[in-house]
């Protein structure tokens, strides 16, 4: 057996700066707890402010210095997402109750070998647990109670067997122990400073004063008892909240609180190998009187993915285009992030040279990226349709994400068969959306037809096209092909049957681009 | 007096340096063999001078002034050949923007940039446009060899005009389209009046775009400097044909704008009418009189409905 302790001494202090704003958690922070503070990050420190200090003498010291209450259900949810990326290593994952608090215990012995052994684990789990964003203590150890214990006063210790556990447990203080930190003082008066000392003096005597739980503890630590643990079970839906610290009045702010609640999401997807499809924000707004309905000031925002992702960077910057467009109705007090519709697949191939497949990817997210800023409406596709009326022949359809360049072969069966069909319909490639009326002067004793100012030559023509009453738009036109005195070409019509009332019966309908 | 010989001891004598064995016997080994070689072997000729080293092979990127440009990776044949003939690596850019400068709308720019765009898309790959100035026709485009429904269009117009930062969505769209590296080719109408530093950027980002990106731009812009390396006035010079004058390349200036003709969209009569300059005879479009016997078209009288 082999047991990995991740110990997050900051935890606490962790969580409360993730319920503020970026720029606000780069400003000194302490965590205070009944007048005492308890914990406090770097910038504090630096202005001098030290865990155990009273709140009046942190707050001269460090006037600005924002000060938080640890939240225990708040510490619970930061250290879930820890236990669920670490899921993604070994289905033997379980946090430590209690004593020592904020540890994640994960038994590797049997993912050693898949791995590529335990240096090379470490590593991956470091890089796993980095976008959450916590100071770690990881030591491994034989016995789970003895990693935890380790995590808590090392930093970074590699027990490789019971004898090597034994050693670096010797050497720890006796207040590690639950009972020891009770009967601490007693201990100290019997000489008994570490764990060594209290393996020399007898067993029996030793319950006898202290209780049978010392004898316990230390036996399970040391590997002398069973230690039976229970695995945590991942819940079927992500569910993950974010009470904000301040108010946040523009979506900007909400960024963090978001970053982070994603983060917590792609760790819940990678201990099941599993993609998101959709995900929902929820922001829960302040009231603005008392008398509002309970679910009133809530804006739901959901972002549906064409490709089911788990890359962080790519469903921030989603999110981040999705909230940029959004109007908050009044500030923000909490964040709640919801995802259920996963699709569990094979990860992809990592690939050294560029793909296909990769450049699918590529696609895909680069039409979601537009889409999330333009909106869906703004990215279209044409469709040629089987009309002969010209306003009609070309429908604009919402463009899929998941939209493919071609095969070529079905491509160049396309064109044959378009191009036998429109051989002989010439159409220019611009048209505008409402033809143009024309005016037609008099110069020099002929009558001819003026375009921007300049008189057209009629080329070619005529081509009728007409008919049209089934939706109501029925045309009968005679289209001619004319030149400009540059040299462009435009396509022209001359109604028919000039509406009542007007006179002017030829119009500009496009131009060969 | 004698204190200076104490000072400075007498120099040592002279020694033989000191060779290891190794050493004599290798070079030993390189006299006999340069002794072979002088005895057995006739007198190498003498090197003859070495040719004077040019710019332009030392490095893909020197050129000199009278030359083309060469580029790196292979430019995209353009599909006219007096064209291709002009254009440094025979082709348009890759990585680089191709500005084009157009009066209107409508003078035979698509029939231009069609070839290379409709030969990305038989590459397979994705060929996107963004803000075209009026309604596109799928006919017309399957007709220049388009796989029409494969095109992405990217249409921030009518946005902009609803919030009012004209521009700034679409130059945002297609920094993306170019920064991703994954399109195949691009061709966009800029907003009108648009700063340098705006077409410098998109430049910056055309850098990761492997393939052919058209800029199209209003005439006056000629008089802004531009960041792309090439940059070409396009103007109808009569029907079917198109004159390109090369304004900015990498190689020399070229004064004459290039005649080129196009994809005919006439008929072969209408084009000696056009040469003529004179309207058909027989289209008196004035006298309706007259037109109803001369009308040869087709009446297309759909009656199925769906």
């Amino acid at each position: 057996m082999l047991w990995i302790a991740i110990h997050l001494p900051l935890l606490s202090l962790e969580s409360f700066a993730a319920t503020l704003s970026l720029d606000a958690a780069a400003q000194p922070l302490a965590l205070i707890d009944a007048q005492a503070i308890l914990a406090v990050n770097a910038p504090a420190r630096a202005l001098g402010v030290k865990p155990g200090f009273k709140r009046a003498t942190a707050l001269a010291l460090a006037p600005q210095l924002t000060l938080g209450l640890a939240d225990l259900v708040r510490d619970a949810q930061a250290l879930t997402a820890v236990a669920h990326a670490a899921l993604a290593f070994t289905p033997m994952v379980v946090i430590q109750p209690d004593d020592p608090p904020h540890t994640v215990l994960l038994e590797v012995q049997a993912s050693l070998r898949y791995f590529g052994g335990l240096p090379a684990l470490q590593l991956r789990l470091k890089d796993a647990l980095a976008p959450l964003g916590h100071r770690l203590h990881i030591v491994s150890a034989s016995t789970p109670l003895g990693a935890a214990l380790l995590a808590h006063v090392q930093p970074d210790l590699d027990c490789a067997d019971q004898a090597a556990t034994n050693r670096a447990l010797a050497r720890a203080p006796v207040w590690l122990l639950g009972p020891g930190r009770a009967h601490w003082e007693a201990l100290q008066g019997m000489g008994l400073h570490t764990i060594d000392d209290l393996k020399r003096v007898p067993r029996d005597g030793l319950a006898r004063r202290f209780g049978p739980v010392v004898l316990d503890e230390l036996d399970r630590a040391t590997g002398a008892r069973p230690d039976p643990r229970e695995p945590i079970t991942l819940p079927p839906t992500f569910d993950s909240r974010l009470e904000l610290f301040a108010r946040a009045d523009t979506t900007e702010q909400l960024m963090h609180g978001a970053a982070v609640l994603l983060a917590r999401l792609v760790a819940w997807l990678s201990a099941q190998h599993a993609f998101v499809r959709r995900f929902t924000l929820v922001m829960e707004h302040e009231k603005r009187s008392r008398h509002d309905a309970p679910g009133s000031g809530i804006t739901t925002l959901e972002v549906a993915l064409a490709e089911p992702s788990r890359d962080s960077a790519h469903l921030l910057v989603l999110l981040r285009e999705r909230l940029s467009q959004l109007q908050l109705p009044a500030p923000t007090l909490d964040l709640r992030l919801h995802a259920e519709d996963i699709a569990r697949r094979a990860a992809p191939n990592t690939e050294l040279f560029p793909t296909p497949a990769a450049e699918h990817e590529g696609l895909t997210r680069l039409i979601e990226r537009l889409q999330a800023r333009l909106g869906r409406e703004q990215v279209q596709r044409l469709v040629p349709v089987r009309d002969h009326r010209p306003e009609h022949a070309t429908a604009w359809r919402t463009a899929d994400a998941q939209m493919r360049p071609a095969r070529p072969r079905a491509m160049e069966q396309a064109t044959s068969h378009e191009g036998a069909n429109a051989a002989h319909l010439v159409r220019p490639v611009w048209l505008l959306q409402k033809p143009e009326p024309l005016p037609e002067r008099d110069v020099a004793g002929e009558r001819g037809l003026w375009c921007e100012g300049q008189p057209l030559l009629l080329l070619s023509g005529p081509e009728r096209i007409e008919s049209g009453w089934w939706d109501f738009e029925a045309v009968a036109r005679d289209y001619y092909i004319a030149q400009l005195p540059g040299g462009a070409l435009v396509w022209i019509f001359r109604e028919r049957v000039p509406a009542a009332g007007a006179n002017l019966s030829w119009f500009l309908q496009g131009r060969f681009g | 007096m004698d204190l200076l010989p104490a000072l400075f001891p007498p120099a040592a004598p002279e020694v033989a340096p000191r060779v290891l064995p190794s050493v004599r016997a290798a070079r030993a080994l390189y006299r006999q063999a340069t002794d072979l070689q002088a005895t057995d072997l006739p007198a190498p000729p003498r090197p003859a001078v070495p040719p004077p080293i040019r710019p332009e092979n030392l490095h893909p990127a020197l050129w000199l002034g009278h030359q083309l440009a060469r580029h790196a990776d292979a430019a995209v044949p353009t599909g006219f050949e007096a064209l291709d003939a002009q254009l440094p690596g025979a082709g348009w850019p890759r990585r680089a923007l191709t500005e084009l400068l157009l009066p209107h709308p409508g003078v035979g720019e698509i029939r231009l940039v069609a070839p290379s765009l409709a030969a990305a898309q038989r590459a397979g790959r994705l060929v996107m446009l963004f803000d075209p100035p009026t309604t596109l026709s799928a006919g017309a485009l399957a007709h220049l060899g388009f796989a029409v429904e494969d095109l992405l269009v990217i249409n921030t117009r009518n946005r902009a005009r609803i919030q009012g930062a004209a521009g700034t969505d679409s130059l945002w769209a297609l920094e993306q389209a170019l920064k991703s590296g994954h399109v195949g080719a691009v061709l966009a109408w800029l907003p009108p009046r648009l700063r340098a530093e705006r077409l410098r950027r998109l430049q910056l980002a055309a850098q990761a775009h492997d393939g052919p990106a058209f800029v199209l731009c209003e005439m006056s812009a000629a008089q802004r400097p531009t960041a792309a390396p090439l940059r070409l006035a396009l103007r109808a010079s009569g029907a079917d044909a198109l004159a390109v004058r090369v304004l900015k390349r990498r190689g020399p200036m070229l004064e004459a704008p290039l005649q080129l003709t196009l994809p005919p969209v006439l008929s072969a009569v209408a084009q000696q009418r056009a040469k003529a300059g004179v309207a058909p005879a027989d289209a008196a479009v004035y006298a309706p009189a007259k037109q109803a016997a001369s009308l040869r078209a087709v009446t297309l009288v759909n009656l199925a409905i769906g």
